[in-house]
Formats: C-alpha cells, structure tokens, sequence
C-alpha cells in the first residue's frame, strides 16, 4: 500500500499530523497500537508550565525563550511558536473541540487532586482559574456519584477549601449507574460515561443535582464521567442543571483526553486518513538515507509505503521508547536516542524529583528528521512525546510538544 | 485504650521491637499472665521480619552445615502449620543439582536432612519437571522437602492481635530513646512518641530487647555492649507466580539460590554482604545485587529472564559477630539470648537476637522463659499448642464481602468473618489486583494498629500486586482521609508510598518497569498534581 505519508503512532502528536496532512489532500496512514497517554489527559492542553529550573510559567511565549537548545521549541524556534499555537487552537476548534484559554498568559486547570496546575487550553465544560490559588466563587457544590472511588472527592474538597471556597460535598445515588455498582470493576469513569449518553439517564443526573442544590451554591463541580465521544451529554446535563456546572477530570481512564482523541481520530477518517487501530509497525526498510516501507504485525506481507515517514510512537509509557537491561532504544527502526549508557544515571532516588529518564527521546536535526548512526534520514521525522529534551511531567509542556512538533512537522512535508 | 493511659501502667515486660520476635515475645508473656507493653518504633515488620523470602524454611538450606538449626526449623515449620495455617501456604520445596553443581553434594545433602529429622525425598528429574514445571529443565538432580511459603506481615499482626487478646498493649511510632536505669537496674524505657514529639517513661520490671539489627545500639543505651554483624541480603519480586513450589539449589549456601513463591507473585534471594552498622536505616539495592540476583535465578527458573521484575528490597540480619567472616555465612543462625545480669551485672534486662524469622517462637519461648524465671512465675509456654487468631479451626462467615472474599480470608483467616461488609459502598474494592474492599481497610485501621497507607500496605496487601498501587493507593488514600478527617496527612501519606515504591523499582528501571514508573509519574504528578499538594503543604509549614 502506497501513501503520501505513514505516521507511526496515533496519539495527539500522530494525530494532529494527520489531520494536517490529510487537510491538504494527501494520503495519509496511522498506524496506532491504541494506546495513548491522551487517556491520562484532564482536559487541557499545556504549552509550558515551567522552566527547567522548576521556575513557573505565567507567560509561556515569552519564557520559551530562555529554553535550553536541546528543547523542541527551541529547535522549532521561538519566533514560529506563536503562529504554531494559533495554527493548534485552530485545528482543534476545527475538528469539534472548543476550548478556553489564551496562549499569551497560561490559566489554570483543576486536578483530580484539587490542584490549579498551568494550562493553555481547556474543553469547553472543564474548571478554569485565572490564577493558581483563587477561586471564581465563594460557595462551591461539589458533588459525586456515589461509589465512584477513581474521583477523591475529599481531596479536591480540600484543595478548594485551600483557595477560601466554601466547599459542600454530596453524593449522588441515581439510576442506571447505581447499577453497574454491583460488579466492583465497573466504577470507572469511562464505564459511567458510557451509562449516561440517553436523554433520560442525563435527566435523572440533572434532576439529582437540582434536588441537592442550594441557594447558597454558585457553581457545581462534579467528576468528568460524561462525554466520551462528544459533548452532547455535557450540553444537555449543563442546560438542565440549575446552576453554573463544571467538570473536574478523574483518575483514569480520563473521559476528557478519550473524547480529544476519538474527535481528532473521526476527522482524521473523515478527511479520508487510514487508521490501522490495534496494528503496531514492527521493522522498516531501509535505502541509503531514506526509509522505502515499513512492516506491521497485522498486515503480514503488505508494507506501507510512503514518502515521508512521522514517528509519533510516544515516550516509555506509549512504548515508542523502550529500555532493557543495557540500554535505551527505539523499537522500530532503532533510530539513535539521546540517553546515556550507564543505567544508575537513567534514575535517580526521591519520586518527586526530575527523573532524567523523563526527558530520553528520539535525536533529531533542527527540521526534526530523526537520526540513524549519527545521520539524519531524508524522510523520517520525530514527533510528540518520544523526542526528548524536556521534562513534561516537571515542564508541563507535553501536549504542547505534542501538537507544535507535529504542525511545525507536518507544515514542512507539505511545503517540501 | 488510649495512649495516655497505656503510659501510667505499669509493667511486668516491656517487649521492644515490633518484628516476628518481637512480636510472639509479647504473645507469649501475655499468654503466660504477664502484664505487657510492646513498643515498635515504626510499624510492625519494618525491618528484617518484612524484608525477606517470606519462606518457611524445611531446616534442609541448614543441615550440612549446621544441624542444630535445621532441627530447630523443622520443628518450627510443623508448628507453625498448625498454629498459623492461614500465614502458611504449604507448597513443599525443591532442592535442585544444575549440571554446573556437583551430584555427589545431594547424597551428603540427603543425610544430613535425616539426621536432623528433614523428610527429604530424592526425585528423578523428570519427575521433578512434572511437579515444578518452572524449573531449569537442564537439572541433573532434585530431593523434595517440606518447605512452605509463610506471610510475615500476617505472621507478626496475629501475634500482636493475640497478644492483646491476652491484655497486653502494643504501641506503634513509639521509639525507645533511652532506658530508666537505677542503681545496676533497668526499670523502664524513655519513649519518644513520633506522633506527638512528646517523650515519655514507662515503667517495667523486666525490659526484653527483640530490636533486631537496632538491637545493638539499643544495649548502648543500657550501656551494654553486643556486637553484630549485620549482613545485608537482597531481594527481587516479580510480577506474578512463576513457580509453585520452592525452589533451592542443592549446593553449600550461596548468593541467590533460593526462589519463593508469595501469594501472587515470587521472590528470589538473597544476597549476603557485610554492611555497616551506621547505614541499617536505609538499605538500597545496588546494580551489582541486581546482577546477581538475576544471573542466579534464571539458573532455577529460566522463565524469570523474562518475567517483569516488579520491585528490589533489602533486609539485615540480626546476627551475632563472632569471627571476621566476610559472608556472614558461616556463622550459625542460631539463637542468642542475653541475660545482662548475669553477662554484664544489669539486672531487668535481657536481649533476644540472632535465629530467623522461622524460629521466632521459639525465640520468644526461650526469653519468655528467661522473663518468667526473673519474675518467679510458673506457668508453661503455650504458644505451640495455640492457634493464632485467624487460624483457629472455624469457618470464615459469609458477612465478608463478595470480591476478593477469597483473598481477604487468605489474609485475615478466620478473623476475616469480622469484616463487616453490609452495604454497597463497603463491598467495593479498592484494589483490584488483590482483591481489597472498603470494609477490609475499614477493619484494618481498627484492629490492626494502621496509621498510613505503608501500613495498610502490610496488613493488607493494597497497592502490592502487579500495578503496584496505580490507582488503588489513591482510593485508599482518600478513604483513609475520610476516616480520619485529615486529608493533608493522608496526602503526605500517598507521597510516602510512592517514594517508598520508587525506592525498590529504582535499581529495576528498565523494561515494562521503568514504563510502568513513568505511567505512575504521569498520573499522579502530571495529571493529579500531587507533588504540588505536597508543596502546598510545606509553604504553610
């Protein structure tokens, strides 16, 4: 099979790429193993939270600046981040996905924890702050589905309570989820969602939180287990409750990165994109600098061929980085990885402090064309999560990485 | 009680040191009439009793080259399938010759377990491979044995619960800073309360040090002097059960020559290295153990070079020095009993080392019987004889929840009957991979001193299987929150467990477990923030 372009890896940063590509005309291939840490996602996108000195960010353009050269960003080159991003928010309004924020100044998300932690995007229906340790009201109802343990409540209470809210805590036993509590595996946020897509589920919810309101109450946050594949369920319960309603993400499986990734995946099919789901690309073929067709488990003898190669596969987590005993490497087409030779250096005691395995990943030229024996290859490109360089945990730039590499990527194979 | 209360008595025995000796020390006085305190100064198990094979050892790894411990051991491994048949799970073990190893070893093997009363049974190979088809199928020769695999931490908290079913109070977090000495006597202990920062004296006539490896700095507080040897052994879990029966080499002791199946996962061990006394409080696994311990364990079961390593550890054993041995292998495990009157003229004072978890009771019988003889009490030593609770011969009633029933009597036995799961809401669990319910963690925190999620770690096995505690030490958490009311403190307590998770998989970071470390990363500090609701706190501080 012949394609303008084959991606490897079908997370955001494969994605975006693809759905830019095929924008265009081009025809394009994902070929995604399915998983992806948009399922660890909140709801926000984050362009830069913090330097890598633990500095925080208030005005992620700006500070991008002062970013070490190894940084994607700085590779990408400070002076197109501004219209990368525009480009981002685009795209994703685009594809169904309205967001809140602005890239000039980063608001705040609110974590499954209660924590305001920076952002640049966020969906429509999530929490938003315009500074980390305020609150727009002063009297919050926080509400949960009773038995839903993946959403701890009196954690998020508490942080609340930490930004001067006064914070009430109800649960709520409503009908059909109070069902899927009798087998203890199914209190999952996904599994939820799924339970409250019909009209009358939604009413029952909203009626629920009606009866549970109180005059005092501003606002209602409760957990995100709405809204898998569209906001239509978010829309109808956010029109039937009496008061202002907000979502706060959960532990995994996270409902809002699930819903980011099926709407950026319909469009892409929609656009005419292959979406091989379930397949991962095992080897490629190589001539001089140029890799001619790559092999996946699934298709046995049929090798994707194409002109220009995306590798999206991700960090350690996505597989798309591997290590083993001796060393770090990249699965498929063993491309070079910046990461040193001595495993004591991959790691270091204490949880919370920068692991230096974090910030591993795939090299690349400054037109991100992976490298392979020390040479760039003419049509293999390095996107998302498996370039290294930055900590995302510690930075807060994941997502951001995730999308500028993958338009600045793709903008380029098009312009070639 | 409360601690208040539990400080103004006073005692007949201080037992300090809340391990395995520790532990059925306190038992064993208490069961003989005594009034007891036992004081631990973190949780029960937190030293050698939590950090090693959890094996039950046949006597057989003992019998060329110390027959009065491979008695000891068999005597102990009968009893204690009796008295706590649910810590025990009755696998039988393998002594295998690899064609490295000479043959000529198990015949001498093989008498020596009969002198000392081991049943030890020569098999085929062939026959060996059928019972354990995990093992190196290249062995050459194979006795099986009576070994078992024996839960410590369930081991030890049946010992306390009994103990203070018996009127004894135990007191966890509480630290022995110093000891009230009078006149050559030993009369009580200055405790310092981690909780409170409060110290406080409580007095006894008789003070029983069973401190392990800390032992020897406690007798520096008495002003007595015991010099051991701390030999450092480390370990390797895996993610799940690769072999079902123990398996040993049938060589002299060595590195890594014995692979142990536990509950849902399997361990091998150990390594043996002198360490300094000064570093006992933060044993760290190096690459080199590592090295070994791989290289050794896939010679027993080749299948453990693929099998993901879920974490390392390390304990220290409490051993009398003796010579400059350099293993520490030498030296007997047998066990030492101090009577300071008499060694060092300080009366009220005595001192319980040495030996193995194994022969913890018979550890606490033999200074049981030393306390009793100071107090001029008579009465015998029961502990052999009496089931733990837990193991006594009665069904567990259907009142425990529906998920993870099973995995929640393995743990308790029949104490799991207590575990009151009326409502939905106590009924769901929170870790899934182990099979724990709310009402399970509930009856933990109640009865089985739990102060924080470390602890509930060991009683219950939450956050311990295959996902290491990816969501479930969240949900924990935050119920332990909701119990006590103090969601900062259960906070700090979640940070605790993944530092504390880190710290093993660390020297293990590669592989689906370096993967699965940055998933754990992703979640509770990407997505959860959690590092920054600790920041919050120590801003206030």
């Amino acid at each position: 099979m012949r394609f303008h372009t084959v991606i490897v890896g079908g997370g955001l940063s494969g994605l975006v790429a693809g759905v830019t590509l095929a924008r265009t005309g081009k025809r394009v291939a994902i070929v995604s193993s399915g998983q992806s840490s948009l399922h660890f996602n909140g709801g926000s996108l984050e362009l830069l939270g913090a330097l890598p000195d633990g500095t925080a960010v208030q005005r992620p353009l700006e500070a991008a600046a002062s970013l070490p050269e190894e940084h994607p960003y700085a590779k990408i080159g400070v002076s197109r981040l501004p219209q990368l991003a525009a480009d981002a928010a685009k795209l994703l309004a685009t594809v169904g996905m309205p967001m809140q924020g602005d890239v000039s100044v980063n608001h705040y998300r609110l974590t499954p924890m209660g924590v305001a932690k920076p952002a640049w995007l966020t969906m429509g229906d999530y929490v938003t702050l315009e500074r980390p340790d305020v609150l727009p009201w002063n009297n919050v109802l926080l509400v949960n589905v009773a038995g839903f343990m993946d959403f701890p409540v009196n954690f998020v209470a508490h942080g609340l309570r930490e930004m001067g809210a006064t914070v009430r805590v109800e649960e709520l036993d409503v009908e059909p989820l109070a069902a899927r509590r009798a087998s203890a595996t199914e209190m999952r946020a996904a599994n939820l969602a799924k339970s409250l897509v019909s009209g009358s589920a939604v009413s029952r919810l909203a009626s629920a939180i009606n009866e549970v309101a109180g005059d005092n109450d501003e606002v209602v946050l409760m957990p995100a287990v709405l809204g898998l594949d569209d906001d239509h369920a978010v829309t109808m319960l956010r029109a039937q409750v009496s008061k202002p309603l907000h979502m706060v993400a959960t532990l995994p499986p996270a409902v809002p990165g699930a819903r980011l990734h099926t709407t950026l995946r319909h469009y892409f099919q929609m656009l005419g994109g292959t979406y091989l789901m379930g397949d991962t690309v095992q080897r490629g073929t190589f001539e001089g600098n140029r890799l001619t067709g790559v092999h996946t488990a699934k298709l046995a003898d049929t090798v994707l061929q194409a002109d220009n190669y995306v590798m999206a596969g991700g960090s350690f987590l996505s597989r798309g980085l591997m290590a083993n005993y001796e060393r770090v490497y990249e699965p498929v087409l063993d491309l070079d990885v910046t990461a040193p030779t001595d495993r004591a250096q991959w790691t270091r005691y204490g949880v919370f402090n920068q692991q230096p395995y974090m910030s591993f990943g795939v090299s690349v030229d400054r037109q991100f064309h992976a490298l392979k024996g020390g040479e760039p290859l003419d049509n293999v490109y390095a996107v998302g999560s498996i370039l290294g360089g930055h900590d995302p945990v510690k930075m807060g730039d994941g997502t951001g990485v995730a999308m500028l590499t993958a338009l600045a990527v793709a903008q380029q194979i098009i312009d070639n | 009680m409360v601690n208040e209360e539990i400080y103004n008595q006073r005692y007949d025995v201080i037992v300090i040191g809340g391990g395995a000796t520790g532990a059925g020390t306190a038992r064993d006085c208490a069961m003989r009439g005594l009034k007891v305190l036992l004081v631990e100064r973190e949780d029960f198990t937190n030293g050698a009793t939590g950090r090693n094979h959890g094996l039950l050892h046949s006597g057989a790894r003992y019998a060329v080259t110390d027959g009065e411990s491979a008695a000891e051991c068999i005597s102990e491994n009968m009893i204690l399938r009796k008295i706590a048949r649910h810590c025990v799970e009755e696998t039988d073990g393998l002594f295998i010759t690899l064609p490295e190893d000479d043959l000529g070893y198990q015949s001498t093997f093989v008498e020596a377990c009969g002198r000392a009363g081991i049943r030890a049974e020569v098999l085929d190979p062939e026959e060996a491979r059928r019972l354990e088809p995990s093992v190196n199928p290249e062995i050459i020769g194979a006795v099986r044995v009576p070994d078992a695999s024996v839960d410590p931490f369930r081991l030890t908290v049946a010992n306390v619960i009994d103990a203070k079913l018996h009127g004894a109070q135990a007191l966890t977090y509480h630290e022995v800073v110093g000891l009230v000495v009078n006149q050559n006597r030993v009369e009580g202990v200055k405790l310092l309360d981690h909780g409170t920062g409060r110290t406080i004296e409580v007095h006894a006539e008789v003070v029983v040090n069973a401190a392990g490896i800390w032992g020897q700095r406690l007798a520096k507080l008495a002003g007595v002097t015991i010099n051991m040897f701390p030999a450092k052994g480390a370990l390797l879990i895996f993610g799940h059960r690769v072999n079902k029966m123990v398996i040993n080499r049938c060589r002299k002791p060595a590195n890594a020559d014995i692979l142990v199946p536990d509950d849902t996962v399997c361990v091998i061990g150990t390594t043996s290295d002198r360490v300094p006394i000064d570093t006992v409080d933060d044993m760290r696994v190096t690459d080199e153990e590592v090295e070994v311990l791989l290289r050794e364990g896939e010679k027993l079961a080749p299948a453990l070079a693929t099998t993901r390593i879920l974490r390392a550890y390390a304990g220290v054993r409490p051993l009398v020095a003796a010579d400059d041995d350099p293993t520490g292998r030498s030296i007997s495990r047998g066990i030492v009993c101090l009577d300071h009157e008499k060694r060092d003229g300080l009366a009220g004072f005595v001192t319980i080392t040495g030996g193995k978890m194994m022969t913890y009771r018979l550890m606490a019988e033999e200074v049981t019987d030393l306390v009793c003889a100071k107090l001029g009490v008579t009465a015998e030593c029961r502990t052999a004889i009496t089931p733990l609770p837990g193991s006594e011969p009665e069904a567990a009633a259907e009142t425990t929840p529906r998920f993870g029933r099973k995995a929640a009597v393995g743990r308790h036995g029949t104490m799991a009957h207590q575990i009151m799961a009326d409502t939905m809401a106590d009924r769901a669990l929170v870790c899934e991979c182990e099979g724990v319910s709310v009402a399970e963690i509930k009856y933990a925190i109640e009865h089985q001193h739990v102060n924080s999620l470390l602890n509930l770690r060991r009683r219950t096995r939450v956050g311990m299987g295959t996902c290491q505690g990816k969501l479930c030490a969240c949900r924990a958490a935050s119920l332990m929150g909701r119990l006590s009311g103090n969601v900062p403190q259960a906070e700090a307590h979640l940070g605790e467990f993944l530092d504390e998770r880190w710290k093993g998989v660390k020297p293990i970071a590669w592989g689906n477990t370096l993967r699965e470390a940055q998933l754990t990363a992703t979640i509770y500090q990407g997505l959860c923030g959690l590092d920054k609701a600790l920041a919050r706190k120590e801003d206030k501080q």
